[in-house]
Parts: structure tokens; C-alpha cells; sequence
């Protein structure tokens, strides 16, 4: 691109440069009579014109065609590229504190780091193993003393001394702690007073309770740590005491949840990334239109050649097409993927079976123009065999309508999917497509401050659809050899 | 608007009565039209209404023959309560254990009774034409009013873009044409339902009394058949402009808002009117998008809800409608193009060598 840039620049420059040079000459020494050359009289001219030469010019010369296939080539680019990154997370699979199983849902947008604070080296934490990279930490040692976890019949009792606002003193294996409001109501409220006396009111202290939940009991009614969650640290910054106890060598991050990769675009209704989501999305939207533009192609080339070419047939396929061509295609699109499964090849060949009827005519049409040209006339009279006759001489013709079909195709089948997937027919939320993310996105809409997760995945999808269009029809027109003359 | 109101609902009530008599009029309307107007047309014509009676077939067997294969759960209401006998019996009062050729003749001979079974899941045992009836006013209504929104948007339009070529207008109409044919119709009806809402501070969801919410749905559907009809206009008005008789028009000095319209405008909208019999048809059958979006009680919505429950016999007969419509609207629109474009010649049989 740099290098063609730089040719065209070059180019102009000795234009002004002749032109320069000229400038100062009198008209006289411009305009003198050149002398009779029989050589220069026997010269004839040649065309240097080469179709693909000019259709890349003509092409070029659409800036924001150009520019939309630098953008679409860097977006396409990137969604196979993106997997291979570090740190990226699975699309599929649903985002937890690991250690409260607590679902990541709904993170917001945009999360550019993971880092919730930062705490001097030297600093007593409580740690937790998570795996081997990453520790749970309970941020200053002085405000967590422990968790009790009881897990069925062991039901673990204490004395409510306090009941407050949002603390609540009570006395436990004779040591005074606090439990967060937050934590506990539930506990108190729904499992509390089963088998013990219940007391009229909450606040009516000191009475005996007991949890069969979590509870992390502080030291002091202050909470330093994220909502009294685990924050995340990396197992080498951390020197890990038998006790349970850590000290985090030099300056430490703490962080949200284990990794240093952030929730780009936050995290959906489920509590999957959404940004692995829209471009595994991609993948799979593009994937379905490329194979279902291919089998276009495919199935329209051949059929439209045979239609154009073999005369016998043209009046039979010609009544074929037109019953076909009269069923509406968005009711066969509804009627398969209504009876098969859904899945990708549903899809492809939902969209597959209708769309190579235009492709065939317009190849036919295009055969019927061309076969009996005079090279194709003289072709067939030196023996050449029919087949040999429609990829060589014939098919090279097509070769820009099936690119500009293919590039089309695409949008196309991307609208279809959307399509499908709005009517309840299309993909599983377990096989991330642009149009389920969209679906996806279209059931937040009402909920404040989710209508974010629409707007991405709509923009990666409209970018894509705009790109393909608009480059399709450019290549088309600089494909005309009309529009050749420059 | 109430009176309105009534008088569409008598006409879609009517109109799902007897559907059949009714396509079968118009068909035998336009026969005679044609009949009437060109001898030659009688031709073209049976051969056109063959090729669509042959389709219309075609697609009664495609859809019978694909739902029989479907699971037994969608022709049975509350499947999951009844034993196995039952079920068998259930299938047997349907008919579905006979075999395959015998159900395809009582299917067809029903089917001509206007009789398209029961909804298994909708409203159980209602009869599913008289649940379309119901629904199909609503939707004619919405149709009718955002066709012609559609033709008042897109036409000036189109004009305004062939006419002044390169300026604001056609720049403004490409870029319009571009996203909504490049972009699924889902998501910007999506962002249209959001921020309209929104901006107008009304609900989400469509009511019949109030006169408001029908603003968004019929906008947005109107939204793309205007840009389609802009974008064709432009396109014919650019091919009349470049013609020799315009050429000699403008040389004769006819001034050029006159040729616009009585000369350009005219006979670019010939090829046009193809067009329009099916727009028509598609918008007033329901937008299957709008609809279920803004939760109107309408055709297109109905088959959404009935997919989403497996809806056997509800399915089969939305689909058969859709189709049904598709297949006419195409019919009149090529006879109407052959009634009244007299550059059409019949005589003469070009392409086969």
C-alpha cells in the first residue's frame, strides 16, 4: 500500500517536474517540426490495457470502498487472530470468583483492568490456594479473622450480642467478632430459628442463633476488602505461612477476579465474556456466510452453465425456475429450520437452498450472451470439448459477477441468521453467533445500564454487513469494464 | 378511526372465510383482464398462472410432507398428560396413522374446505382459521397505513436523488439505501424500538387505543420498502435521463421540472409497478419482526409465537398463507407490468437459438 502511494507520489512529481522543465522554453523551441521517421510511420499502436489491472484501478479509486476493506481486512483479521492472544477467555464458559462460586454476571463495560487496588510490600493478607498461579486474599489481615463454612447437619451457633444496621456483634468459641449485615440477614432470617427460641424482635439481644451458611467474621466492623470477597493475587508475589497467612513481596495488585485479562466489554446475563463472545460470534457468522456464499457459487455455476449452454435443456430448466423462483424464500428459510435441528449446517442449508436460483439465472443469462461470440464459435468449430469450452473460455468471463455474489452473499446470510435466531430458530446460546448475541442483547434492553451488550455486537455485525456491502457493489462497478476509461 | 377500524376487521374475517374463492377470483379477474385487453397476453398469462398453481402445489406437498415427519408432540395438545393409548388414539381421530397417501388426500381435500385443523398449543381445539381471522385485521390495518408511508418516503426520494445526481439528496438516499439493505432489518428496528420509545417517553409495547405507539412500528416498517422503491426509482429515472428522446426533449427546450415528471418520472415508474402487488400483500400479511417486537396482536407475530410453542397445524396454515401470498403477489405483478407496459411483446421469442 506504502509502495503504492509512494509510486503515484513519484509519478506526479515528474510530471510537475516536466512540466517545470517545459515552462521555461519560448514557443519556438516548444513547438518545432519533427522530422520524417518511416520507422515512427510503421508503428502501430497497442492497447497495454489488462482487465484486472484496470478493475483494481477503478476499485482504487473508490476511497471509501478502499477504506471500508482496509477496515473489514483488520476485523476479519482479528476475529481468527484473537483466540491466540494471551489471556483470552472461553466464550462458553460462565465466569466465577472461584472462590465463592459466585457467578461473574452482568460485569460492566468497559473494564480496562483487573486491578481493584494496590497494597505495599510487607502486607499480612489471608490467602486461599486458588491453583497453582493465583491465591485468594482477604485483604488486611486485621479486618478477617476466618470464615466458618458448615456444610449440612453441622450447624455452627453463636450468640447475637448486637444487632446492627449493618454489623452485627456476636460472640462465637468466646471471641467477639463481626458479621456483615449483607452476609448474614439470610441466614438469620431464613435458617436461624428453627430449633431455638425465636425472639420477638431482631435486635432484641443477646440471644442464641445459629447459620448452616458461609460467614466471614471480622474483627472490626470495617470491610477493606471488595464487599468482603476474595481479591486475587498471583502466587509469585505472595510468600505463603503454613497458617494461612501471606506477605506480599514489593508492590502487589490486587485484583477482581483471577487473571490479569480484564472483561473487555463486561460480561453478559449469564456470565460469559462478552468480548470472546462477539468475536467467536464473528467466527461463526462469517463461517456460515462463507460456506453458504461457496455453495452458492458452486451450485449456481454449474447449474446456470449447464442452463446457458446446453440448449436442449434451457426450455425444461427455464419452467423449473419459474415455479421455483416463485416460493418465497424467507418461508422455506422458516419452514427447514423449523423442522431440523438447529445448528450451522441447518442454517447453511436453510439459506443454500434458495439462493443459488438467482446466481443460476444470472450466469445463464450471462452464457446465453456470450457463447456464441466469435473465439467461442471458432473454438467449438477446432474440436474443443464443451466442458473444456465452459472453463476456459466461459467461466473466466464470470468471474467478477461471482465475486460480487460471494462478497453479497455474506451480509446476507449474516441478515438471514439474525433472522432466524429472532423467529427462536436459529443457534443455541452454546454456539455463539452474531445473531444470538443481538437476541441476546435484545432481552437487556429494558434492563438500565445493560443496553450496552446490544450495542457491541450490533456494531461489529453492522460493520461487517455495511463493509461487504458497500465493497461488493464497488468491486462491481470497477468490474464493469464501462467504467474502465480513466 | 374506529369505523376504519371495523371495516377492516369485516374484511380480514371475510377474507379468512374464503380465502380460496377469493384467489381463485382474482385469478380468473385477471385472466379476464387479460383476456380482455391483449390476445396475446391469454397466453403469457395461462402459462404464468400455471407456473403458479404448479408452485402453490408444489408447496402444499413440501409443507405436508416435512411436518408429517415432525415430531408427534406438535399435533397433540398436552401431550405430556396423556398415556400411550391415548396419544395413539389421539393420532388415530387425527388421522396421522393412515398412510401417507391416504392423510395427503384428506389433507388437500380440507384444505379446499378452507379447513386447516386446530391449534394443539396456541388455544387448544380453536379452529386455527378462525385464530388467523382474528389476528389478520390488525395487521392489514398496519399494512395498508405503512405501504403508503413507504411509497410517500421512497418516491420523492428516488426522485429527488435521479434528479440532482451527486448532491446532498443522493448522497443522503445512497447512504440510507446502503444501511438498510446492508444492515438486518432486526437490529435497527431494535435501536428504533429503544431510543424511539425513549425520545417519545412511551412504553416499549404497541396498544391499540393509543395513537401513539402505532407511530414507531409503522415507521419502521415502512423503512425498507422505501428504500427499496428509492433505490430502483433512481435507478430507472438514471436509465430514462440517459435516453435519446430526452436528449431531444431537453434540446426542444421543455423545461426540466416538466420532464421530470411527465416524461422520466413516468416511465421509470412503469417497471416499478412489478413490484408493488407483492410489497403490498407482504406488508399487509404483517412484519414478523414488528409485530412480535412491539407485541402486536397480529399475523406475523402469531407465527412467531406458534413456532417458539411447535404449533403443528398453526404453523402449516401461517405458512401456507405467507406462501400463498408471496405466490399471488408475484402473479399480479407481472400480469399487471404485461397489462400495462406495451413495450412487453409476446410476439416475438427471443433467447432460445
Amino acid at each position: 500500500m506504502k509502495l503504492f502511494f509512494e509510486g503515484k507520489k513519484r509519478r506526479v512529481e515528474d510530471n510537475i517536474n516536466q512540466a517545470a522543465k517545459y515552462a521555461g522554453l519560448s514557443d519556438e523551441e516548444l513547438f518545432t517540426l519533427a522530422e520524417f521517421d518511416p520507422d515512427a510511420g510503421e508503428k502501430t499502436g497497442y492497447s497495454n490495457y489488462s482487465y484486472w489491472r484496470s478493475t483494481f484501478r477503478a476499485f482504487l479509486h473508490n476511497r471509501l470502498a478502499l477504506f471500508m476493506l482496509i477496515i473489514l481486512t483488520l476485523l476479519v483479521l482479528f476475529t481468527f487472530v484473537q483466540p491466540l492472544l494471551p489471556d483470552q477467555y472461553d466464550p462458553l464458559k460462565v465466569q466465577t470468583n472461584p472462590l465463592n462460586n459466585s457467578k461473574i454476571i452482568s460485569a460492566r463495560a468497559p473494564s480496562t483492568t483487573t486491578v481493584y487496588m494496590s497494597v505495599p510490600a510487607g502486607t499480612m493478607l489471608y490467602a486461599k490456594k486458588v491453583d497453582e498461579e493465583w491465591y485468594g486474599v482477604r485483604n488486611s489481615g486485621l479486618t478477617i479473622q476466618s470464615t466458618v463454612t458448615t456444610k449440612g447437619s453441622n450447624l455452627v451457633y453463636f450468640t447475637v450480642l448486637d444487632y446492627g444496621e449493618e454489623w452485627t456483634k456476636i460472640e462465637y468459641e468466646d471471641e467477639i467478632y463481626y458479621i456483615k449485615k449483607t452476609d448474614t440477614d439470610g441466614a438469620l432470617i431464613e435458617f436461624g430459628f428453627r430449633k431455638l427460641t425465636k425472639p420477638e424482635k431482631l435486635t432484641d439481644t443477646p440471644y442464641v442463633t445459629y447459620s448452616n451458611n458461609c460467614i466471614a467474621l471480622y474483627a472490626e466492623p470495617e470491610d477493606i476488602s471488595q464487599d468482603g470477597d476474595y481479591l486475587y493475587v498471583e502466587a509469585q508475589y505472595l510468600d505463603v505461612r503454613e497458617d494461612g497467612t501471606a506477605v506480599t513481596k514489593g508492590e502487589t495488585e490486587l485484583r477482581d477476579y483471577p487473571s490479569k485479562m480484564p472483561f473487555l466489554l463486561g460480561t453478559n446475563s449469564a456470565g460469559q465474556d462478552l468480548w470472546a463472545r462477539i468475536w467467536s460470534g464473528t467466527r461463526t457468522s462469517l463461517w456460515i456466510g462463507f460456506v453458504v456464499a461457496v455453495f452458492e457459487v458452486l451450485i449456481g455455476i454449474v447449474v446456470g452453465i449447464i442452463w446457458g449452454y446446453v440448449r436442449a435443456l434451457d426450455r425444461i430448466i427455464t419452467e423449473i425456475y419459474n415455479v421455483i423462483d416463485n416460493i418465497p424464500t424467507t418461508i422455506i428459510l422458516v419452514l427447514v429450520s423449523y423442522i431440523m435441528r438447529p445448528s450451522i449446517s441447518t442454517l447453511i442449508l436453510a439459506m443454500s437452498l434458495t439462493r443459488w436460483l438467482g446466481m443460476a439465472r444470472f450466469i445463464r443469462n450471462q452464457i446465453i450472451i456470450i457463447r456464441d461470440r466469435d473465439y467461442n464459435l471458432a473454438s467449438r468449430c477446432l474440436g474443443t470439448e464443451p466442458a473444456r469450452i465452459m472453463v476456459k473460455n466461459l467461466l473466466p468471463y464470470l468471474v467478477s459477477v461471482i465475486m460480487l455474489r460471494m462478497a453479497l452473499a455474506i451480509p446476507n446470510a449474516i441478515s438471514s441468521e439474525v433472522f432466524i435466531t429472532y423467529i427462536g430458530l436459529g443457534l443455541s446460546v452454546k454456539t455463539p453467533s452474531l445473531g444470538n448475541l443481538i437476541i441476546e442483547g435484545k432481552r437487556l434492553i429494558t434492563v438500565e445500564g445493560q443496553q450496552y451488550q446490544l450495542l457491541y455486537s450490533s456494531l461489529v455485525l453492522s460493520v461487517i454487513t455495511i463493509s461487504f456491502y458497500i465493497i461488493g457493489n464497488a468491486f462491481a462497478d470497477a468490474a464493469d469494464p464501462k467504467n474502465h476509461v480513466l | 378511526m374506529n369505523r376504519l377500524w371495523q371495516f377492516f376487521e369485516a374484511c380480514g374475517r371475510f377474507i379468512s372465510a374464503h380465502w380460496l374463492t377469493l384467489v381463485i377470483l382474482i385469478v380468473i379477474l385477471a385472466g379476464f383482464f387479460a383476456l380482455m385487453a391483449w390476445r396475446h397476453l391469454v397466453k403469457y398469462s395461462l402459462k404464468r398462472l400455471g407456473a403458479s398453481v404448479l408452485t402453490l402445489l408444489i408447496i402444499i406437498t413440501v409443507v405436508f410432507v416435512l411436518l408429517r415427519n415432525m415430531p408427534e408432540e406438535g399435533f397433540i395438545e398436552n401431550y405430556d398428560k396423556l398415556s400411550k393409548e391415548q396419544r395413539l388414539q389421539k393420532l388415530e381421530s387425527l388421522g396421522l396413522t393412515k398412510p401417507i397417501y391416504e392423510q395427503f388426500w384428506n389433507f388437500l381435500k380440507n384444505l379446499f374446505r378452507g379447513d386447516f385443523g386446530k391449534s394443539t398449543k396456541y388455544s387448544i381445539n380453536r379452529d386455527v382459521m378462525k385464530i388467523i381471522a382474528e389476528k389478520a385485521p390488525l395487521s392489514m390495518i398496519l399494512g395498508v397505513i405503512s405501504m403508503a408511508l413507504s411509497l410517500v418516503m421512497g418516491i420523492p426520494l428516488g426522485a429527488a436523488m435521479a434528479r440532482k445526481k451527486g448532491k446532498f439528496w443522493d448522497r443522503f438516499g445512497t447512504a440510507f439505501i446502503v444501511f438498510i439493505n446492508a444492515v438486518p432489518a432486526a437490529v435497527y428496528y431494535i435501536f428504533i424500538q429503544l431510543y424511539g420509545t425513549k425520545l417519545m417517553s412511551i412504553d416499549l409495547t404497541f396498544s391499540r387505543g393509543d395513537p401513539v405507539t402505532w407511530i414507531l412500528p409503522i415507521f419502521s416498517m415502512s423503512l425498507g420498502s422505501a428504500a427499496s422503491y428509492a433505490m430502483w426509482l433512481r435507478r430507472y429515472m438514471l436509465d430514462e435521463i440517459n435516453k435519446d428522446y430526452i436528449r431531444l426533449a431537453r434540446a426542444k427546450g421543455v423545461p426540466g421540472r416538466k420532464l421530470m415528471f411527465r416524461h422520466v418520472f413516468r416511465n421509470a415508474f412503469v417497471p416499478m409497478i412489478q413490484y408493488i402487488p407483492a410489497s403490498l400483500l407482504y406488508t399487509v400479511a404483517g412484519s414478523l419482526y414488528i409485530e412480535s417486537l412491539y407485541s402486536i396482536p397480529g399475523m406475523g407475530g402469531l407465527l412467531v409465537q406458534a413456532i417458539g410453542l411447535q404449533d403443528n397445524p398453526l404453523v402449516q396454515a401461517l405458512v401456507m398463507i405467507y406462501s400463498c401470498i408471496g405466490i399471488v403477489g408475484l402473479l399480479l405483478g407481472d400480469l399487471l407490468m404485461a397489462t400495462i407496459d406495451p413495450r412487453i411483446n409476446f410476439v416475438k421469442k427471443g433467447g432460445v437459438r
